[in-house]
């Protein structure tokens, strides 16, 4: 048995997580229908509203932009920004992302697949 | 040498967010103070802070705070900021419009930044907090850049792109009057032809209330009398924070180019007490000669001066020993200075203190008043013999000295006078 914290468990028992509440409510929507069945659609919707909250400069558009759009080059993130990006998922999920996982995310694409891989198997 | 002109000013203040507002809380002895509950804890004995209005700051998360609709911060500034940060960056902002500048005006290598705070318990602690609970396996990438001494000029030159000197000074209450001082050196000395010198602290209860274990903190329940310099019933300081900030500028830059000039900062001195790490000197030695050579620096004489806006922060001992000092320095001269604090106003800003006095001593110059000293009915006898006007002066002082005293006996004086050039 995994030592893992599994996060659609106390997910669907606990209260929303404080960080959520300063994002769109329809994030807080996708968060709890991904804890409780494992949506991938949904968990792409609360991705998608996380890196539009951490965009440094507000892009317009990115909820619309597909998975080639590169975050430094096209989107304004620096380094600091996918970090601050990573740590969001970090605390959110209870994982762990390491360096080495974070220097193969430049795209939304990219980033969206990561997080959807190590969420789903804490999910597991 | 070069001479070195104030010539824009921005305020963030428990007596006002705008030199107006500012000049009339001063000309009218209106302060700043409210009652406060900490850390919803009623028996904390502390009880008014001089608060900063017109901001809400309800939890360390930046995405929570507010500020006057006015100013354009945008997101990439704010997720590295501490709240003293955004309140600096207020004033700066202000302070460059003051003085006719835009933020291009400051990006280059000929101007330099130079801050004073102590950075931010506030996120700190949260950020720590975090760590602890995550036991170190993650953190906020931002946590350092946004609560360390030095967040101040962390933010402030990458906003700005100061590519000048960018430097912060820790002194504790000494610290903004360093920073003001080694800014008015490398501008005469030709290094820069204009400064931002910006002051800030905070008001949350993470930055004010370890001094309550140092019984440095008045505990008079009453808004109207807590803070009260130089009187015989005073039992401490009353906190404050927000941020101040100035513009130096050559004088030869700002004449060329017709800058509003609120006066000149003609010098300053600094010594140490070689005392004690929290308490001054009894006789308010350091800070005697801090006041001597700033005179001496400014070419001027102990007659001279108009007015001295002194460091009293209501606190017993150190109000004492400043009006030693003052005595010791103006023994022999034929006329006496008026002395104020004004912090029985805005409270006591620690590194925040020495700009946002050097900025009202900037202003009375400019606007021709001395502020008096408020919450003053019963001087203390070390304090007799002191020039203290009990109300605000029509009076305009051509030479002002302004007063600063931190930790360790650092003291440093200022000296300000009027422009006529």
């Amino acid at each position: 048995m995994s030592n893992a914290p599994d996060p659609a468990t106390p997910a669907a028992t606990s209260p929303l997580p404080e960080k959520l509440k300063r994002l769109p409510t329809s994030a807080a929507k996708n968060y709890a229908t991904f804890c409780s069945s494992h949506d991938e659609a949904a968990l792409t919707q609360l991705i998608i509203a996380v890196l539009v909250d951490h965009s440094p400069t507000r892009a317009g558009g990115i909820e619309t932009w597909g998975d080639h759009i590169r975050l430094v080059e096209d989107v304004g993130f620096d380094s600091l920004a996918i970090a601050e990006t990573v740590f969001f998922f970090e605390d959110l999920f209870n994982i762990s992302i390491n360096n080495e996982e974070i220097a193969q995310l430049g795209t939304i694409g990219e980033l969206r697949a990561f997080i959807m891989r190590k969420a789903a198997v804490l999910a597991a | 040498m070069k001479r070195v002109l104030v010539t824009g000013l921005g305020w963030v203040s428990s007596i006002g967010n705008d030199k107006a507002t500012v000049s009339d809380s001063l000309r009218k002895l209106t302060h700043g103070f409210e009652a406060v509950t900490w850390l919803g804890n009623p028996k904390i004995t502390t009880k008014v802070l001089g608060t900063v209005k017109g901001f809400r700051i309800p939890t360390p998360e930046w995405r929570d705070w507010s500020w006057p609709d006015h100013y354009t911060i945008p997101p990439e500034i704010l997720r590295s900021l501490a709240p003293h940060g955004l309140y600096a960056l207020c004033a700066s902002l202000q302070a460059l419009a003051d003085a006719g500048l835009r933020t291009a005006d400051i990006g280059n290598c000929e101007t330099g930044l130079f801050t004073a705070s102590a950075g931010s318990p506030y996120m700190l602690h949260h950020f720590l907090g975090q760590m602890h609970q995550a036991k170190a396996e993650r953190g906020n990438p931002m946590g350092v850049v946004s609560s360390i001494s030095g967040t101040l000029n962390f933010n402030l030159a990458t906003y700005f792109k100061i590519q000048g000197a960018v430097c912060g000074y820790v002194s504790a209450c000494a610290s903004s009057n360093h920073a003001l001082g080694h800014a008015l050196d490398d501008i005469r000395l030709g290094r820069h032809k204009r400064a931002l010198v910006v002051g800030a602290e905070e008001v949350q209860a993470e930055s004010i209330l370890p001094f309550a274990g140092m019984r440095a903190l008045s505990v008079n329940p009453d808004p109207d009398t807590a803070s009260r310099p130089f009187d015989r019933r005073r039992d401490g300081f009353v906190g404050t924070g927000g941020a101040v900030a100035l513009i130096l500028e050559e004088a030869g830059e700002a004449k060329a180019r017709g800058a509003h000039i609120y006066a000149e900062l003609a010098g300053w001195g600094q010594a140490g007490d070689g005392y004690n790490v929290a308490m001054s000197h009894p006789e308010g030695r350091g800070l005697a000669t801090a006041m001597e050579r700033a005179i001496k620096d400014a070419e001027i004489d102990a007659r001279d001066v108009d007015y001295v806006n002194a460091h009293a922060t209501s606190t017993p001992v150190g109000d004492r020993s400043e009006a030693i000092a003052l005595k010791r320095v103006f023994a022999s001269a034929e006329r006496q200075p008026w002395v104020s604090s004004t912090k029985a106003l805005t409270g006591h800003g620690l590194s925040m203190a020495g700009a946002l006095e050097t900025a009202i001593c900037a202003l009375c110059i400019n606007e021709k008043f001395i502020p008096g000293c408020a919450h003053l009915e019963d001087i203390d006898p070390a304090c007799e013999g002191l020039n203290l006007p009990r109300k605000s002066l029509s009076e305009a002082p051509a030479v002002v000295l302004n007063n600063s005293s931190g930790f360790g006996g650092s003291n440093v004086c200022l000296v300000l006078r009027s422009w006529n050039d």
